[in-house]
């Protein structure tokens, strides 16, 4: 264990790493000569229908593997010093393989069979990884993840049942050629389902907060590249056939309010890992909603550079953690960039790329993203959402700065502080090197050519006034006194409302669950206590015990009478005989 | 086996060789005496003067017997005189069957059967519910009303399953469970004579476990099975006995009972076929009961008694049980 070169993290990370390095050359190499390779296995035939094992590598797929590759090799890598003491570490780094290879499997299948494959271990592997600490919350948690998935994957396999239809379940060949075909819209429709609650877009946004659960490492991952950019990145290869759909629309809307919606609650929360899982959702709606505009490229663009920087956040939010003896509140911390200044290093770095700070990598994607939406024909509403979104984005990046690295240190007056795990850090300044490259880097890299982009002076600087108020209001509202909080209880249900994720953890656990326990109750009572348990088992027995007993009255007369009665009986056929003849 | 080895030999061997006259006799008369025979060797085998109970037992077995067979005479005797030894009429085979049906204890006229059995040794009563019933049922097979029989053997199934259904006596309960089983006898016999004879032989042998079983154990109310401390094997061994008297697939039991109803379906006795195997649903219930409880819900209670079994009979109740599983298994390697 102690042993760094023969431990399991270290293997795990050095032949991952290794494989980001593969997938970086041989992508650099696809992007250059504009190479797609697609292998297929077929695994068996019958009827005409073929039920193949495909891989698609063109520059996407590689680039997305060589991103997910390296942000687990070094997630791994800053485990075996999160994860130290931990008893069940190989159960742990092994969980955390087969949920890369889960996601390898997701990205490299242009097939909806092998998607479902990967789409279906990412659920039961997240489960795993959030129930990893074993209390009840976590067993809510998980189970709370567990099921939100599931609902996509029986859109997936309502999909598989569809595609039937056109004998093979490679849909790629399928996007362009039946584009207009009823059977496809639907099947467009549930795929876009399927992806709302891997993303976790409004209706099934309450797990994502919920998954927080799981150890930081895998919070990492899980929100960085992997689980809930599946959703996204399924889009992104299903975009083709989605541009004229009317559900689109709505998934632009609904995406659009994921978005407002967690860089609201976001304000409200006091939870270190849930404000940066509700960031995480936040740039999610961004995502989704860039790419229900038509632009799938910068929903993947911003997908990139996102993961770079959240997964940073988070492990410096895992370091924080373990300073601050396991408390997550950030009213506890305060100037901490004092004691361990090169974690507040890499924190601050990745909160200014998560706001599109210039030149690092936020700034690339977001300022892209914002760009297009104002240079396309939208209406109010969804501009606002876009605008007012990335205000917030600031808002509660600055807030969660200020309460971390500014205000006055919180917890105790003994204290230890310190910025020596080399093994954490050295993880982080890999991924810290990356955000702040990433951006420039991707941009050059997958736009062949520049976007042209055309705007009026205000509205160019449209997202820097909103970043300057989101930014002022963040630090306003860090400092803002305890009886001015108190303040809230004015408008308590409005606070609620937007404290509580509009009400949808609420509504997709207990809200769901009530009528149907209530009605499950009620059946219990009525049916199988009650009516089946009358008219079948028990009142059979009751019945029959009845008999038993009304017969056993008979069994107890005189002896006497039995034989008399026989005698009776043959008396009586006797005469019978004699009168008959 | 006290009375088995001692001076009851030679009324053993009236016993079996009176049932043999009485079958194989080719007139009425040499079935009555045979009959009659039967009776009276076997009054001294159940009758002991150190017990009561089994001296009041063979008093009620004389009373009814001798009445039965005295009907029996009577109905053979109006048969000669009347009917010229020629004729059947309907109820003159009614008063035949009636008498018949007395004597083995079927059920409008069964209501000492249980009684008896009560005072009477495992041995003695599994020679009553099985040896005793061949010779009434071979002459009630002679001459068969059967709009009279059909309606006895409903009523046989229905009155053992329900009779048997509130009874702590394993004595009465194996009697109750052999009006059952004499339902499906007579309904055999009423199909096909080989038939019969296979259900049963096959009955035979399953009682025959079950008496020698509980013989052994000395064990004459359910009750008896929770309380003792006995090994794990020997109740498993009673719940698969049961198990296969019941007629539950694997064991060899449900051969007979299948055989029956798949002559029964081919002669369209849909109503009979129904009748028959939701009681022997019950039959089924009350011998889970009684085996169930034993091994599951009373086998970590607190027991007054331990037995130790280690005799050379055990050898053999294995050896049957063992039968009793496979059987059914084995015998279909007659028919390949």
């Amino acid at each position: 264990m102690n042993n760094m070169k023969y431990s399991i993290c270290f293997i795990s990370f050095f032949f991952l790493f290794m494989m980001m390095m593969v997938n970086f050359f041989f992508m650099i190499y696809f992007i250059m000569n504009d190479m797609v390779i697609l292998m297929e296995w077929e695994i068996m035939s019958f009827n005409s229908l073929s039920i193949v094992m495909s891989i698609l590598l063109d520059w996407m797929s590689l680039l997305f593997m060589m991103f997910v590759f390296l942000i687990s090799s070094v997630v791994i890598y800053y485990s075996k010093s999160y994860m130290q003491s931990e008893l069940n570490l190989s159960r742990f780094i092994i969980l955390v393989l087969l949920f890369v290879f889960s996601m390898m499997l997701l990205i490299i299948s242009p097939n909806i069979i092998s998607i479902l494959l990967g789409w279906d271990g990412l659920g039961l592997v997240s489960y795993c990884l959030v129930i990893y600490y074993q209390n009840l919350k976590s067993y809510n948690a998980g189970m709370l993840t567990a099921l939100s998935n599931r609902v996509g994957d029986v859109f997936i396999l309502i999909v598989i049942s569809w595609m039937l239809n056109y004998g093979s379940w490679n849909y790629i060949f399928y996007l362009e050629f039946m584009n207009n075909d009823w059977e496809m819209m639907m099947i467009g429709s549930m795929i876009i389902m399927a992806a709302m609650t891997k993303s976790a877009q409004i209706p099934f946004s309450s797990w994502l907060p919920a998954a927080m659960a799981a150890p930081t490492p895998v919070s990492a991952l899980v929100h960085s590249s992997t689980l809930v950019t599946a959703g996204v990145y399924l889009l992104i290869r299903f975009n083709m056939m989605l541009l004229d759909m009317f559900f689109l629309k709505l998934l632009l809307l609904l995406s659009g309010l994921t978005m407002f919606m967690a860089g609201i609650s976001a304000n409200y929360e006091f939870d270190l890992k849930k404000i940066i899982a509700l960031s995480t959702l936040s740039q999610l709606g961004l995502m989704m909603s860039i790419l229900s505009m038509g632009l799938p490229d910068l929903a993947f663009f911003h997908l990139l550079t996102h993961a770079m920087f959240k997964a940073l956040l988070f492990m410096c939010a895992g370091i924080i953690i373990h300073m601050m003896n396991d408390i997550q509140d950030i009213r506890f911390m305060g100037g901490i960039s004092l004691y361990i200044p090169l974690t507040s290093l890499c924190m601050n770095i990745s909160n200014m790329a998560l706001c599109g700070i210039p030149f690092l990598a936020g700034f690339y994607s977001k300022d892209l993203i914002l760009e297009l939406v104002s240079f396309s024909n939208l209406n109010l509403m969804i501009f606002f959402l876009y605008y007012l979104s990335t205000g917030l984005t600031m808002f509660y990046s600055f807030r969660l700065m200020m309460y971390l690295m500014v205000n006055d240190f919180n917890l105790l007056s003994i204290f230890n502080l310190y910025d020596e795990d080399y093994i954490m850090l050295k993880s982080m300044f890999v991924l810290l090197f990356m955000s702040i490259i990433s951006g420039s880097f991707l941009s050059w890299m997958i736009f062949s050519y520049p976007y042209m982009i055309y705007l009026p002076f205000n509205l160019k600087m449209m997202v820097i006034y909103v970043s300057l108020v989101g930014g002022m209001l963040g630090y306003f509202i860090s400092n803002m006194k305890i009886y001015s909080v108190n303040k809230f209880l004015m408008t308590y249900n409005l606070s609620n409302f937007l404290c509580l994720m509009w009400f949808m953890p609420n509504l997709s656990t207990y809200g769901l669950s009530y009528y149907f326990l209530n009605l499950g109750q009620s059946l219990l009572k009525n049916i199988d206590m009650g009516w089946s348990e009358i008219y079948s088992g028990f009142g059979m027995m009751q019945v029959m015990k009845k008999y038993s007993v009304f017969y056993n009255v008979y069994q107890m007369n005189n002896f006497m009478i039995y034989l008399f009665s026989f005698i009776i009986w043959m008396f009586i056929l006797f005469m019978m005989l004699m009168f008959n003849n | 086996m006290y009375n088995l080895f001692n001076s009851n030999k030679i009324f053993f061997f009236i016993l079996f060789f009176s049932t043999l006259i009485s079958i194989s006799s080719n007139s009425w008369f040499g079935c009555w005496i045979g009959l009659e025979i039967n009776l009276l060797s076997f009054i001294p085998l159940i009758s002991n003067s150190n017990n009561l109970f089994s001296t009041e037992a063979s008093l009620k077995y004389f009373l009814t017997q001798s009445i039965a067979s005295l009907n029996f005479l009577f109905t053979i005797l109006i048969k000669l005189t009347l009917m010229k030894n020629f004729e059947m009429n309907n109820f003159l085979t009614i008063m035949m069957n009636s008498s018949m049906l007395m004597k083995m204890g079927s059920v409008p006229f069964h209501f000492w059967f249980p009684n008896i059995i009560e005072g009477l040794s495992w041995l003695n009563s599994f020679i009553l519910m099985t040896w005793q019933k061949i010779t009434p049922l071979i002459l009630m097979s002679y001459c068969m009303n059967n709009y009279f029989i059909n309606i006895i053997i409903i009523l046989n199934i229905i009155i053992g399953a329900i009779g048997g259904l509130n009874q702590t006596s394993l004595r009465k309960l194996m009697a109750f469970s052999s009006i059952n089983n004499l339902g499906w006898m007579i309904m055999s016999i009423s199909i096909s004579e080989t038939l019969w004879i296979f259900y049963f032989s096959m009955y035979s042998f399953m009682i025959s476990i079950l008496c020698f079983f509980f013989y052994i154990l000395n064990m004459y109310f359910i009750n008896q099975l929770f309380i003792n401390n006995m090994n794990f094997l020997v109740k498993i061994n009673i719940l698969i006995n049961f198990l296969s008297l019941g007629g539950l697939p694997p064991f060899i039991g449900f051969f007979p009972k299948w055989i029956i109803i798949n002559f029964l379906i081919n002669n369209n006795m849909y109503l009979m076929t129904f009748i028959f195997v939701m009681m022997s649903l019950i039959m089924l219930f009350f011998y889970i009961r009684i085996s169930y409880s034993a091994i599951m819900f009373n086998y970590m209670k607190n027991k007054w008694f331990k037995i130790y079994i280690k005799n050379k009979y055990f050898l053999f109740i294995n050896f049957f049980s063992f039968f009793s599983i496979t059987g059914m298994i084995l015998s279909t390697l007659f028919f390949y």
